[in-house]
């Protein structure tokens, strides 16, 4: 009887290139990841205006009026959008890395944890608002 | 039993090792009924229509983890997905991403079983009993801080959803630290120092950036990005304790 | 060809060669240990079962009536010695399992918490949620791990045995990814291959219950024994014949017919009464709940579905909440495949095939008539299910028998010299150009499909609930038929690289041998006993002609030659088998009649 050939084993790996484009959770979650750039960004500016806070009352009005450029004013609508994003995609994803809470007895629920994120994000937010408005008034 | 009128496309990646260079999408026409799974459609080709497809399967019920594959490109079990929600535009089947393809649907998934090995995944006593003092009492919700990562089927559907993964098979990933996690929240288990050293290591759960999609796809609600993260915040613990009490620190592995 | 040398080669990486070999492995960590599976361990059809695992625990139980109710429950069919031995053992492996991280289902207190289960007379089923086999099945596996001696072949279909010098010396398995041959040799061999329902049409089981072992040890001269008893598990689903655990019965959940109406109490089970009762109503056992619906379905009190007539598994009172804590994976189950939402709607149940009494007979060590054979769990006939198997006995005999095995695998295997490796590869040799004459040939007609479903179609209409003399019969001259056809198999792939098709042609050769078996062991048995009911002139139980094991023995081409052996009979003489309020009765009767 005619031997069979030796089994050959060829396992085959596929490419990972364009791994984000192939799924909508990837693409968003490259999305959500890159509102860290525009955190980066904003942290930057303020950075600016610290230094030029530093450098006297004739460079911290130059930045101040910078600010007031349409192109600056853009970016920071743009920014606010992508923070407000960060804020939500931050709060969702943090039940996944908390350890279980108890809170009398039960445990905390995710929704639980992602609203009390979020509430007391817009707490502050508006509470910051209103202290800097009242400042700058 | 209602006639059967309807069929559904269904295209599948082909992969014959001993005949194919790459994989080939192949198209089968496949009568259904509205209560058939993915599965059952696979087995209709393999009996009816080409009997040269290869996939593993067996229990039918989504509890022995053998059927994972991707649809439409995300993982799932074909034994839980149905055909009626393909109807009529067809499905693409596939191997499960991130593992290299041995044959058709089956993948190559001896690194899973390698790590699975590698972690300690049983008992270590934390204090030693015997057999005829019974069993160690353990409360309800002793057993609750464990049950949900004792869930796991090792089907591996979070390693085909995890992008890190793929990318670094070396990273040893969802699944298998939820079960590493599953024997350090055990209330009898006191092996967590143990394990810790492969949780911190350069294929440990840093490698994770949170993308969640594992905990999304699970079949069975096991949350293995949460095990993953926890384990970042028990191995920084324990990495300071190291420097606060040098000698004899112990795992910070919370109970 | 490749060769492995163990001192213990182990069929099979469920329950039962999982357990057996952590205790070889423990008695000598010296021996090596060779672990076969046709798949990976966590696969075996194991990690399906639902319910529980008995074992005595409360002050008010004792061995003598987990004793009794098996008896009882097997119809007498028992070997009663091993049912002794067997019970008293349960619980000592379950807290083994327990030491090893089996998260069994607690009480508030911390100790093990145990449910009421079909024919139990007091609860002792230890459960983990509703996936008990799963959970006792990762943690055998993930234990075993701690073992260096144990090795194992994930992955490796095993096609023969090696039998020299009229002892047992090897196994043959072929590699699935590379459709390479390997021999085995050692010098015992346990077979741990599970049981073979899925030579019938609706059966509650995984793709790979074949009865693969059962049909090598049978080719090589080994008995099977009982083999007409198959238990119909009485709730399961239409279409699918997946299970719902008797926990939801235990849990309180109703079976109910086409009027709403509890018809179990029509078949001496009842009376119905609002709580459950043990051994009564929906507790009683499964051979009898699957005859009852039988009955009504000749009656037209079931309700027609796509799948064929069923009954409803009423759970609604319970609650939704209770439900997803104590039944979490039957609710996913009934939701997702059926899309119905067991706290608000019944759900459909038939009965499907469930379990293989039957078996290779084995003795109470679990050694086979072949020397340095051994076989433990679903595959073997050890003696302790009878006619009827009672739930939450097979998880506990899987740990008992499985350690059993392996402490005796291992003294056999140390009192024996090595075998000569040239002669077993010769015989390997053999077994190979059998396997692979299958798939080289180029001249089959048969589809494998085709015969596969005739088998089980044929198996449904002569070996169902309930059996008449012609159908049997007309279903041995079939499977006589199937297994003529089966020579002319047509084997479509004729690759080497995980090749199924051919791995699927091997089992179906496996499971004709099997099913005949099992329908001549039928024919032959003229009466009725626990799974085992015939009509048209058999109906009682006789206890004059056939309190005896049906053995069956492989004869080729020919049709199995069927003959007799004794039942073991210690402290329980046979007695009416009795359930619901008449059941009581009988207990106390039998209770004053031995003053008790």
């Amino acid at each position: 009887m005619k031997p069979r050939a030796i089994g050959k084993r060829r396992p085959y790996v596929r490419p990972m290139a364009g791994w984000w484009r192939r799924n909508p959770f990837f693409v968003e979650y490259m999305i959500h990841e890159g509102t860290a750039f525009f955190v980066a960004a904003y942290a930057l500016v303020l950075l600016v205006g610290l230094v030029r806070l530093s450098q006297g009352e004739a460079a911290w009005d130059g930045w101040l009026l910078a600010l007031k450029s349409p192109v600056s004013i853009g970016f920071h609508m743009l920014t606010l959008v992508a923070m407000a994003y960060h804020s939500w995609t931050w709060f969702n994803i943090m039940p996944r890395t908390l350890p279980p809470i108890f809170v009398a007895g039960k445990r905390l629920s995710a929704t639980a944890i992602t609203s009390g994120g979020l509430a007391a994000t817009a707490m502050a937010s508006v509470i910051l608002l209103v202290v800097v408005w009242r400042l700058a008034a | 039993m209602s006639e059967i009128e309807k069929t559904i496309p269904i295209e599948v990646l082909r992969y014959r090792p001993e005949q194919d260079t790459e994989p080939i999408l192949q198209t089968f026409q496949v009568p259904f009924t509205d209560d058939m799974s993915v599965l059952q459609g696979l087995q209709y080709i393999k009996d009816y229509l080409d009997g040269s497809l290869s996939f593993r399967w067996s229990c039918r019920m989504a509890i022995c983890g053998s059927c994972g594959m991707m649809v439409n490109g995300k993982p799932t079990l074909s034994c839980k997905t149905f055909l009626r929600d393909y109807y009529s535009a067809g499905l693409r089947i596939e191997a499960l991403a991130h593992f290299p393809i041995e044959r058709d649907l089956v993948i190559v998934m001896d690194d899973f079983i390698e790590k699975l090995e590698s972690i300690k995944p049983y008992i270590i006593p934390k204090t030693p009993r015997a057999l005829s003092e019974g069993e160690y009492l353990q409360t309800p919700a002793e057993r609750d801080m464990y049950e949900q990562f004792s869930s796991c089927i090792n089907c591996m559907l979070c390693y085909a959803a995890c992008p890190q993964y793929g990318l670094n098979s070396k990273f040893v990933g969802p699944g298998i630290m939820a079960l590493l996690h599953r024997y350090n929240m055990d209330s009898r288990d006191g092996g967590a120092e143990q394990r810790m050293e492969l949780v911190h290591s350069e294929d440990g759960v840093f490698n994770c950036t949170a993308v969640g999609y594992c905990s999304e796809v699970c079949p069975k609600h096991v949350d293995p990005a949460n095990a993953v993260n926890i384990n970042k915040t028990e191995s920084a613990k324990d990495y300071f304790l190291r420097f606060v009490m040098p000698k004899g620190a112990k795992s910070g592995a919370a109970k | 060809m490749e060769v492995f040398e163990a001192d213990i080669a182990i069929v099979g990486a469920g329950g039962a060669g999982l357990r057996a070999a952590i205790a070889a492995a423990e008695t000598d960590p010296a021996l090596k240990i060779a672990l076969v599976s046709k798949v990976y361990p966590m696969r075996s059809h194991t990690v399906a079962a639902e319910g529980g695992s008995a074992g005595v625990v409360q002050a008010h139980d004792s061995l003598d009536h987990h004793f009794n109710d098996t008896v009882g429950g097997g119809d007498w069919l028992c070997e009663q010695d091993v049912v002794e031995y067997f019970v008293a053992q349960c619980t000592e492996e379950m807290v083994q399992l327990e030491h090893w991280g089996c998260p069994w289902s607690r009480k508030p207190d911390g100790h093990i918490s145990v449910r009421a289960f079909g024919g139990m007379k007091i609860e002792r089923t230890w459960f983990a949620a509703d996936k008990t086999g799963f959970h006792m099945l990762h943690t055998l596996f993930q234990t075993s791990i701690k073992y260096p001696s144990i090795r194992r072949f994930d992955e490796f279909f095993c096609v023969d045995l090696v039998v020299e010098d009229g002892r047992v010396q090897g196994v043959v398995l072929i590699e699935t990814a590379t459709g390479q041959f390997t021999l085995i040799k050692a010098k015992s061999v346990i077979i741990a291959t599970g049981g073979a329902g899925r030579v019938f049409r609706e059966n509650t089981n995984g793709g790979i219950v074949t009865g693969d072992g059962m049909a090598m040890a049978y080719r090589h001269g080994v008995p099977l024994r009982d083999m007409e008893f198959v238990q119909y598990h009485p709730t399961c689903m239409p279409g699918t014949g997946l299970l719902f655990t008797e926990a939801c019965r235990g849990e309180g959940g109703l079976l109910l017919n086409k009027d709403g109406y509890r018809y179990l109490q029509d078949y001496g089970l009842g009376p119905a009464e609002d709580k459950p009762r043990n051994k009564a109503m929906e507790l009683g056992p499964r051979d009898r709940l699957s005859q009852a619906f039988w009955y009504e379905q000749q009656k037209g009190r079931t309700i027609e579905g796509p799948h064929g007539s069923v009954v409803h598994l009423d759970l609604r009172h319970l609650g939704e909440a209770f439900l997803r804590e104590r039944l979490p994976q039957i609710y996913e189950l009934a939701e997702e495949f059926l899309g119905v939402d067991p706290a608000h709607t019944p759900i459909p149940v038939r009965p499907a095939v469930h379990y293989t009494m039957g078996g290779i007979l084995v003795d109470g060590n679990c050694a086979a008539p072949l020397a340095g054979l051994y076989a433990a769990g679903e595959c073997s006939s050890v003696g302790i299910h009878g006619a009827n198997r009672l739930g939450s006995n097979s998880l506990a005999e899987l740990c008992v028998f499985g350690k059993v095995a392996g402490i005796e695998a291992t003294k056999y295997a140390k009192s024996v010299a090595p075998g000569n490796t040239a002669t077993l590869l010769k015989q390997a040799a053999d077994s190979q150009i059998s396997a692979e004459q299958l798939v080289t040939r180029s001249d089959g007609t048969e589809r494998i499909a085709t015969l596969r479903k005739e088998m089980a179609q044929t198996m449904e209409d002569g070996c169902g609930i309930y059996r008449l003399g012609d159908s049997m019969q007309a279903t041995c001259n079939k499977i006589d038929e199937l297994k003529q056809r089966f020579k002319n198999v047509n084997v479509v792939d004729k690759s080497n690289v995980w090749n199924t098709d051919w791995l699927l042609a091997i089992e179906l050769g496996y499971q004709l041998d099997v099913a005949q078996a099992m329908v001549y062991s039928a024919i032959n048995r003229k009466e009725s006993r626990g799974a085992h009911q015939r009509l048209a002139g058999f109906e009682a139980r006789d206890d004059v002609n056939f309190l005896k094991h049906s053995q069956a023995y492989y004869a080729g081409d020919e049709a199995p030659c069927v003959n007799y052996g004794e039942v073991k009979i210690t402290k329980s003489q046979p007695a009416t088998r009795a359930y619901g309020a008449a059941g009581e009765k009988a207990e106390a009767e039998r209770k004053q009649a031995s003053h008790v």
